[in-house]
């Protein structure tokens, strides 16, 4: 219908190209306008335009607190407002924070509205700090870093064992028994070790073990101590549980490969178990809430 | 074609170089949209890493955007620029050996670009991810394509010079000035690869930006609306609606796309008056952007009965649509709150998707097959299997944006969300194993995607074949 009214330019390329002469729609022009007009409600409230070495402010301000605990007010910028949102967060979790400091541990978990705080910041802080390694729900992962949901403790699962560390760090050691004693020997103990958490080994070989084991030859009993349930003094962990950090016997398929996963583990020792110290990175305060949520995640005790 | 003309005089323009280019657009076409799918299904089922780096998504994703970027979009805007200023100028390409120069050198770019990312070499910028020796050879094929451009239009044997020419002429210009200084750097030495950026902090952020936009502006938006300017009004058989909004909404594109490039830099070390303005430039870009797409849809009204019969008429419209809600989407997007929220996420992703699937991708699309058959003077092999691309495209770009919608934003507010302690409610991790599920239908839609382009590539090999073969019986018959 357009073509009957209005004219074309009376140019035409390539045989049949022409334009019209159509004027500018109405609602673009004025909706153009509308964004200008926009723009400049932008530009009035947020910094914009350079002027010499400086910028228009704009109207819009920041109040925060200042290095002397005083508010101050500041045209708009985006440092002053993450200085705000951070203090208002922090202020808004002060009382709990105090409190939690203030308290003995046994208090704090008694207290309901404490301990919901402490579930509730102690995810986020697990999440960002602790799950890389002990995964999200602190399940671990067998060869690499140990479960925090159950209830077998290295060095302790009270909360102050737990404070301590997170707050020093963990470095485990096993000397790598390859070196001392020969492969009968090593075969020896480990039908010995199978036998403590119920595997059906070798009777003959188990004995042979169990006297190494309690030996100064093997002198396994060092670390693990005579009943063979650790010591956490030394992070060694107790053997008779079924519960298995670096040799990965559940998932190993016959009683040939369980063998082999453990007398990889006697042979080579272990120098792996490194636990970073958090006190650089986080302060005491967090650190008590967080041993109180790993000791919650599984069997504190 | 009388039968009377020899056969190989008759040609007054140069389509050799239209063809390669046509040609070598669907070969990267398909190309870089198979490696799209690649790197989505990766995202989604990341053992496709295979733990080795010549399979990672990082060095993936470059031969990805540069291959659907400058390889299908690039050697699409050489093929038809090159044939739309010899239409609308009457006359041959200006130029001589400038012209196969810059098809073989910009062919040697893409596949020099390909190897060195994977092979582990990137300047890290995106979109310019090419090393300095790259760089150089892109800057004279550049200035060999502004002279060819410039040349033809100065021996135009019209008076006027027609709309899409000011378009392809700006993305030609526009782009030389980006490239080159974006890619001011000193190489660590002259036999290697690796250079220094001539800015630092902020400053190179803000040059990288300012490319990294106006190559959307320019590159992606300006030349593909040069290609509409000729390919939609000749395809319908229709005027422009409107030469004064042609010209109006040009020139206030080209004067806006400069500033917005700092949108990309909110929130972060750049100062906060840049922010603003780029924030301010992408809204007041929102209805110039719009005027090209006024044009192209008023353009077409009249000629609504076409989309029934015709379906590169529904590639060119359903480009325009897209092309009109992204240029809705980015200023949107650009404002400092709604970035808050969409930077970072999925949501960017299904944005430059909606723009560079919807609508550089189907517009090229509906040039391509108004080429085709005029290049190879014959028919289409198959108006059908048009239709069935057609489809497969639409479903698919629907596919991945809503997808990259849902998962970027609910990323947005899953980053943010607190609990009633002030404590983030998720972690990070959370929020991937939440995205899973619109990965995999983000790949499911490239997949679609990807179909319909290797369809056009049967569809316009046997097209081809069937133009020769004419061509051959004809030149029998004549003899």
């Amino acid at each position: 219908m357009a073509e009957n009214t209005v004219q074309t330019t009376g140019h035409v390329w390539d045989e049949d190209l022409a334009e019209l002469n159509n004027p500018l729609p109405n609602w673009w022009i004025y909706g153009l306008y509308v964004t200008v007009i926009f723009a400049i409600v932008y530009w009035i409230y947020y910094p914009s335009w350079p002027i010499g070495k400086d910028h228009l402010r704009g109207i819009g301000t920041v109040t925060y607190l200042n290095a002397e605990g005083q508010a101050e007010t500041n045209g708009w910028n985006t440092r002053a407002k993450l200085l705000k949102e951070m203090q208002d967060a922090n202020a808004a979790q002060k009382p709990y924070f105090d409190k939690i400091a203030a308290m003995s541990v046994a208090q704090v978990t008694q207290d309901p509205e404490l301990n919901s705080f402490v579930l509730s910041a102690g995810k986020a802080m697990f999440a960002e700090n602790c799950a890389a390694c002990h995964q999200a729900g602190g399940q671990g992962k067998v060869g690499f870093y140990p479960n925090l949901a159950d209830d077998d403790w290295k060095y302790g699962g009270s909360i102050d064992e737990i404070q301590a560390t997170l707050t020093g760090g963990r470095r485990g050691y096993m000397p790598a028994f390859g070196e001392a004693l020969e492969k009968p020997q090593i075969a020896a103990i480990s039908q010995y070790v199978l036998s403590l958490s119920g595997h059906a080994v070798d009777k003959t070989l188990a004995a042979e073990g169990d006297k190494l084991f309690h030996s100064d030859t093997g002198a396994c009993f060092y670390c693990h101590g005579d009943n063979a349930k650790g010591r956490k003094e030394f992070g060694a962990p107790n053997l008779t549980d079924k519960i298995w950090q670096w040799a990965n016997v559940p998932a190993a398929a016959d009683m040939k490969a369980k063998t082999a996963e453990v007398q990889k583990v006697i042979t080579a020792g272990l120098n792996k178990g490194v636990m970073p110290a958090w006190e650089q990175r986080l302060n005491p305060g967090q650190i008590k809430l967080l041993s109180i949520y790993v000791h919650e995640l599984g069997g504190g005790k | 074609m009388t039968a009377t003309a020899p056969a190989a005089a008759a040609e007054p323009y140069d389509y050799e170089i239209v063809k390669k280019f046509t040609i070598m657009s669907i070969v990267w076409g398909v190309v870089g949209m198979l490696v799209g799918v690649y790197i989505a299904s990766e995202l989604a089922w990341p053992w496709l890493n295979f733990d080795s780096p010549y399979f990672s998504f990082g060095r993936f994703r470059p031969v990805h955007t540069g291959a659907v970027i400058f390889g299908f979009g690039g050697s699409a805007l050489f093929a038809t620029s090159y044939y739309v200023v010899q239409r609308t100028c009457q006359t041959p390409l200006w130029g001589g050996g400038l012209v196969p120069f810059t098809f073989w050198g910009w062919q040697t770019v893409i596949v020099l670009a390909a190897v060195s990312y994977v092979t582990g070499y990137s300047q890290g910028r995106e979109y310019a991810e090419m090393e300095w020796p790259i760089d150089i050879l892109i800057e004279l094929i550049w200035i060999a394509y502004l002279a060819i451009y410039i040349g033809t239009l100065m021996k135009r044997k019209q008076p006027h010079i027609y709309v899409a020419n000011w378009f392809y002429l700006s993305f030609i210009l526009a782009t030389a000035l980006l490239h080159t200084f974006n890619n001011l750097a000193v190489p660590v030495g002259l036999f290697t690869l690796k250079s220094y950026s001539l800015f630092s902090g902020p400053m190179d952020a803000m040059t990288q930006w300012w490319y990294g936009h106006n190559a959307v502006g320019f590159f992606l938006t300006a030349a593909f609306l040069g290609m509409m300017y000729y390919f939609v009004p000749k395809h319908a058989g229709r005027p422009i609606y409107s030469y004064r909004l042609s010209i109006v909404h040009f020139w206030a594109l080209s004067f806006m796309y400069m500033w917005v490039g700092t949108h990309h830099l909110h929130w972060t070390a750049l100062p906060d008056w840049a922010s603003t303005l780029g924030a301010t430039f992408s809204i007041m870009l929102l209805l110039p952007s719009w005027g090209g797409m006024i044009n192209g849809i008023m353009t077409l009204s009249g000629a609504w009965d076409k989309l029934r019969t015709d379906p590169i008429m529904r590639f060119m419209i359903v480009a325009l649509s897209f092309y009109g809600m992204s240029t809705f989407e980015g200023p949107l997007m650009s404002l400092k709150d709604v970035n808050a929220l969409s930077h970072y996420t999925d949501w960017t992703v299904g944005h430059v998707h909606s723009g560079a699937l919807g609508w550089v991708a189907m517009i090229s699309f509906g040039s391509i097959y108004h080429m085709l058959p005029r290049l190879w003077k014959t028919e289409m092999y198959s108006v059908r299997l048009i239709n069935v691309h057609f489809w497969l495209a639409t479903i698919g770009v629907l596919l991945y944006v809503v997808a990259m919608w849902i998962s970027g934003i609910m990323q947005g507010l899953m980053w943010r969300a607190f609990d009633d302690y002030g404590n983030l409610q998720y972690s990070f991790v959370e929020s991937v194993a939440a995205m899973h599920p619109f990965y995999a239908m983000r790949a499911l839609g490239g997949l679609f995607f990807l179909t319909g382009m290797c369809i056009m590539a049967y569809n316009a090999y046997m097209t081809i074949r069937q133009g020769q073969a004419q061509q051959a019986a004809a030149q029998l018959q004549a003899a």
